[in-house]
């Protein structure tokens, strides 16, 4: 990992197009930063990134299509939502 | 009529719609190479398949955000609404990403994450919520029989 020593108001630049500036440390533990990036470049915080990966991950892939042709063509007749 | 082909399970080939395709800018979080994603409705109450074109792996279940049991939709952010060229909040549609494999007797929904659809342009993007309350596995419906 890179690591790199910058003060309040400093930047860095990742790529052409990715700008992170050093705007505030708040009690000696807390930085605020803010980012710069373009609009395809999805900027999150990373544990809730990671819990959102994980769920696509759990959620999302071959088998999706698979339980909508399947399971899911029964649930026409299911009128079992948790309201 | 442009169409791509995706390999989906079984290694049967679908068919899909290119110009009927919607592009997620951003991918969906852990399917990053997912740009192009076409809709697959199988004529089951209101649950569609979303399927990418460029990365077959990735397909996800997705039903309307239901203002009834939800409360209202959540407001886009600003990059976000720029993103997917929303001048209007009225203008996004908001779905919820299910999941019919986390639990055996439910299927869930992402509250955290739901995907935001313009319509209009076809672009889409899976907006992640920061309030620490939402549920990213709630309770949707019972799986059925």
């Amino acid at each position: 990992m890179l690591v790199l020593r910058r003060k309040i108001g400093q930047a860095i630049q990742i790529n052409e197009n990715i700008r992170i500036v050093i705007q505030d440390v708040q009690n000696e533990h807390i930085v605020r930063i803010g980012i710069e990036a373009p609009l395809d470049v999805p900027v999150h915080r990373m544990e809730i990134y990671n819990l959102i990966q994980q769920e696509n991950k759990s959620a999302g892939g071959v088998n999706a299509l698979k339980w909508l042709k399947g399971k899911g063509a029964s649930h026409d007749d299911s009128s079992s939502e948790n309201t | 009529m442009m169409t791509a082909q995706a390999k989906i399970p079984e290694n049967t080939d679908l068919e899909l719609d290119y110009s009927e395709a919607f592009h997620f800018p951003q991918g969906m979080a852990g399917f990053s190479d997912a740009r192009e994603f076409g809709f697959i409705y199988e004529g089951h109450g209101n649950i569609v398949c979303i399927q990418s074109i460029d990365q077959p792996e990735a397909a996800f279940l997705l039903t309307p955000w239901d203002e009834e049991r939800l409360g209202s939709t959540p407001v886009l952010a600003n990059d976000l609404c720029d993103c997917l060229a929303i001048k209007d909040q009225k203008q996004v549609m908001w779905m919820l990403v299910l999941n019919p494999f986390a639990d055996e007797q439910w299927v869930t929904a992402n509250l955290k994450a739901p995907i935001a659809l313009n319509l209009e342009t076809r672009l889409g993007v899976q907006c992640i919520r920061q309030d620490p309350d939402l549920d990213i596995r709630y309770q949707w419906m019972q799986q059925p029989a």
